[in-house]
């Protein structure tokens, strides 16, 4: 049984937030632990396809938002994934007042410094569950 | 007179690459094309949002642009919205193997090919904006994205 955790962001289109959302989650997957992480496209578990369902129904989830409607965290809810850790990039994003993140297409050096950050957090996340501490 | 208006729903998957491509062409299309307003949504609010999200497709005349042949944003919209005016299977354009490359995903990986398929796919995102019937426009109003765009 696959058991790597499931880190989903909403990769919303209008905004940087959501962009950081993506790339924070993709970072986290491909290069930082990808043999304990995986993601799932949004986009799939929002038709509400069996097969999509079945990829999350149940497991370990991370969701990550880029803003207060926090898509990622519903639609997983929905489809019956266990969601383990909400991230929220706004959260991350006002410790860095004054700077600016980029646009909904490309990052800048700061936006990624904070998808970084975010990164870094949702790793320490995983392992915290894989080592049964959460 | 209302403006015309299209609605652009882009998959943005990110389990492969097809999705990141179907993210940047709807971003180049909504950014640059100046001939004709464009406006989009995040495609999960039609459940995380409420009436007004789930109105898109009946107000917009809208396009769906797919990263594979799953068509989920195609699927979501008609499923959750309304009939759409249009769809775009990035995977037919760009070649399956690269739209389910699962490699290269991130937008930092991208190389100038990457760019050049996205330039593509926004290139046929136009071409359909520009056969869409102009009265295909409801005249109905629609506060845009709860994100902000």
């Amino acid at each position: 049984m696959n058991k790597k955790v499931k880190v989903i962001p909403c990769s919303g289109i209008g905004k940087v937030y959501g962009l950081i959302a993506r790339e924070s989650a993709l970072k986290t997957v491909f290069d930082l632990l990808p043999e304990k992480s995986e993601t799932v496209c949004l986009a799939y578990i929002v038709t509400g396809d069996k097969e999509a369902r079945e990829k999350i129904e149940g497991f370990a989830c991370i969701t990550v938002d880029g803003c207060p409607k926090m898509c990622a965290s519903k639609n997983v809810s929905i489809a019956g994934g266990n969601v383990m850790e909400e991230i929220k990039v706004l959260d991350t994003v006002k410790e860095h007042k004054g700077k600016k993140f980029g646009s909904p297409t490309q990052l800048d050096e700061d936006g990624e410094l904070v998808t970084d950050e975010i990164a870094a957090k949702i790793a320490k996340t995983i392992n915290e569950l894989n080592e049964g501490g959460k | 007179m209302d403006e015309l208006k299209v609605g652009i729903i882009s998959c943005s998957g990110e389990e492969c690459l097809g999705g990141t491509i179907s993210r940047l062409a709807t971003r180049k299309v909504l950014e640059e094309l100046k001939m004709i307003s464009t406006v989009t949504l995040c495609l999960p609010l039609y459940l995380a949002g409420g009436e007004e999200e789930r109105n898109f497709a009946n107000v917009y005349p809208t396009l769906a642009v797919d990263g594979c042949d799953k068509l989920c944003a195609k699927r979501s919209t008609e499923k959750y919205s309304g009939k759409i005016n249009g769809s775009i299977d990035v995977s037919s354009i760009i070649g399956k193997e690269n739209a389910l490359n699962t490699k290269t995903v991130r937008n930092k990986d991208l190389t100038a090919e990457h760019i050049a398929m996205a330039e593509e796919v926004a290139s046929e995102i136009v071409k359909m904006i520009s056969n869409l019937p102009p009265d295909s426009y409801s005249g109905k109003t629609f506060h845009g994205c709860a994100c902000g765009s």
